[in-house]
């Protein structure tokens, strides 16, 4: 696991990438060194004691060589509009890396990543490390609409095989990216030894669902509300199934999305809502 | 200005050098805390919530901000006594910090059969006390029941002191008509210090789904939003009750610890605050010696329940 650090990390720059989602470049140079695809730090969103307890922000982008990386976040509530508001120059108390982040197989050629929303944030980071390891990647972005697909050309410029679907019709596969990952399987027979997926939770079981009839590995990032993001106070836990599989009745624990998460075999998580 | 002032307080026969412990539940079983916090600077450290058997807790969501606070309904998840003494508390022994036992249960018989059983390891794994929570509103059963009324105290605190040479802390729950006559008889039934306050029953609702914000409807209130009413008891029980008393709720800042020292805190707990500032313990130890040296207070204890009215 990487060494935790609590750091005031300075912001390089801000910029509103779609309305309401900003991306922000943070001067982080320990941090980034420990920092894997899938962790997230626990930021202080304003200089006072409101909010008070931290958010957690997915690791965007690592910039190990130039010390930075980059967090992509949409506005949903008080902690990330003052977080929005933040001067680029300002220093943010942020708490990590923190949780276990994606793991990729050495095995694997093909890898599927699928973003629904802001769900496409951790992504980046594993796209770019699934690059350099030389695999094969295709990225599936879903999002409401045209304006809200964010990061498109970025996973393009690494080289990944890029597929948008807007639930309006208004852009790129008319419908479901969950439709979309279907379509691609059994009608294209593209079929990918891994498959790492973060949003919404409908559509992350629903494709927990697909990859389950398929046999494809499938990891999925969860999101939980925080309070320390740091395994001690078990406020942001999720249901996974126990390991001791001898009824038949699915027998379930609560795990810590920020410890032992927030990446989970889909396989394991119950979904019951 | 004192040059070195002494921090060191006595705490149902337990020697703290500073007055400041971790409250429980916020602060894991102390290893969490090792990136931000030298375990070995705190007055003491209290665990998590233990009960005999593991406990799985409540379904998520647990926590949600709330105006100035935060609430939780964790549910007492637990790894189970065993396990705590199997995994947790060989790892703490290599510090210089008494580690205190955070205990609950459903049944007197729970109750009993765990301390029994922290007794029986307490030398050996370095259980310097217990802090009976009799006060968390976040189990269906047991949990707040024994702390709301005076005889279920009496009770329950009197059986525990039967079986236990242990030095035993009695945690009070806010959410009571008079605080006074619990701690009375917490008091009564032999309890060697009492800690107040754990926290108050409360609830949020979403008003688009018209659902609760959290899975179990309720839950308990922390954070600075509760600093004044824990004062406000922790001044009653100090001039009810001859035991020493800790000071909980709502501490985030050196300022916040002084104020429940003044009012007759002997020691503090710092729960929330954890969870933001990890560093919050360091800073506030370090806050009350400068405090003390500024206002020419050679020992700390000159402090406790120094409220001039
Ligand atoms: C591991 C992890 C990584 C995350 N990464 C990102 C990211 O890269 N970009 C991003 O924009 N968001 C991310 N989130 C979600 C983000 O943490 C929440 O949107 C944020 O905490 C909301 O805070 P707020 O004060 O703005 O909203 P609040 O006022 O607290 O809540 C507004 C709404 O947001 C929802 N919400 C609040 N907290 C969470 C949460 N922790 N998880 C899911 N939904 C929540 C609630 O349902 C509520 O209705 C991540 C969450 C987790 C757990
Ligand atoms: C997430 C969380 C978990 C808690 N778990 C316990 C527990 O297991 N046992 C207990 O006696 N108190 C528990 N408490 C109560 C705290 O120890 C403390 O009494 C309370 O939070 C008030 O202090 P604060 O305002 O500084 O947080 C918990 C509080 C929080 C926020
Ligand atoms: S946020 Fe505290 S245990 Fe995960």
């Amino acid at each position: 696991m990487s060494t935790i650090l609590n750091k005031k990390i300075k912001i390089l720059s801000k910029k509103e990438v779609a309305p309401n989602i900003y991306l922000a470049k943070l001067k982080a140079p320990e941090i980034s060194q420990e920092a894997l695809p899938g962790q997230f730090i626990h930021i202080k969103c304003s200089k006072d004691n409101y909010p008070l307890l931290r958010r957690p922000i997915s690791i965007h982008r690592i910039d190990k060589e130039k010390g930075e990386i980059y967090i992509l976040f949409q506005i949903v509530g008080e902690g990330t509009k003052l977080l929005s508001q933040r001067a680029v120059g300002d220093d943010l108390d942020v708490i990590g890396p923190l949780g276990n982040g994606f793991n990729i197989y050495p095995e694997s050629k093909k890898i599927m990543m699928i973003g629904g929303g802001i769900g496409v944030a951790p992504l980046l980071a594993l796209c770019e490390e699934s690059i350099r390891q030389d695999k094969e990647v295709r990225v599936l972005i879903g999002a409401l609409k045209k304006e809200l697909i964010v990061g498109e050309e970025n996973f393009r410029i690494l080289g990944a095989k890029i597929d948008v679907a807007a639930d309006d019709g208004s852009y790129g596969y008319k419908g479901l990216v969950t439709d979309l990952l279907e379509e691609i399987i059994t009608k294209e027979g593209w079929l990918p030894d891994q498959i790492f997926t973060c949003g919404p939770k409908p559509m992350l079981k629903k494709i927990v669902e697909i990859s389950l009839h398929s046999h494809i590995d499938c990891q999925v990032s969860l999101e939980e509300r925080m309070g320390c993001g740091i395994g001690a106070c078990l406020g942001c836990v999720c249901k996974i199934k126990t390991k001791d599989k001898k009824e038949d009745k699915v027998k379930y624990e609560f795990k810590r999305v920020c410890i032992d998460g927030p990446v989970f075999e889909g396989s394991e998580v119950v979904w019951d809502d | 200005m004192i040059d070195k002032p002494n921090l060191e307080v006595g705490i149902a026969g337990i020697k703290l050098k500073n007055p400041v412990m971790t409250a429980s539940g916020t602060f894991g079983y102390g290893q969490e805390y090792t990136p931000f916090v030298d375990l070995n600077r705190l007055g003491a450290i209290i665990l998590k919530g233990i009960t005999l058997k593991p406990k799985k807790g409540n379904p998520p969501p647990r926590i949600i901000e709330t105006p100035s606070g935060m609430l939780n309904a964790i549910g007492l998840q637990n790894v189970g006594v065993e396990i705590l003494i199997k995994e947790k508390l060989p790892y703490l022994k290599k510090f210089n910090t008494p580690v205190i036992i955070n205990i609950s249960g459903d049944t007197i018989e729970e109750y009993m059969e765990l301390v029994r059983r922290l007794e029986e390891v307490s030398k050996e794994m370095g259980v310097a006390g217990l802090e009976v929570n009799i006060s968390c509103p976040n189990v269906k059963k047991g949990g707040m029941t024994w702390g709301t009324e005076a005889k279920a105290t009496y009770k329950i605190v009197s059986t525990i002191r039967k079986v236990t040479t242990l030095p035993l802390i009695v945690k009070l729950t806010p959410n009571v008509t008079d605080i006074k006559i619990i701690a009375q008889a917490a008091e009564e039934a032999g309890a060697d210090a009492l800690s107040l306050i754990n926290t108050l029953v409360g609830m949020a609702v979403d008003i688009d789904s018209r659902k609760p914000k959290l899975a179990n409807v309720s839950g308990g209130l922390s954070g600075p939003a509760i600093k004044p009413v824990a004062l406000w008891m922790v001044w009653q029980v100090f001039q009810t009750v001859n035991i020493p008393i800790i000071g909980i709720g709502g501490i985030i800042k050196v300022e916040d610890a002084l104020e429940f020292i003044i009012a007759g805190a002997r020691a503090i707990e710092i729960g929330t605050a954890n969870l933001v500032n990890p560093q919050t313990t360091v800073e506030i130890i370090e806050g009350i010696e400068k405090y003390l040296m500024e206002n020419n207070i050679k020992d700390i204890n000159e402090l406790v329940g120094s409220m001039k009215i």
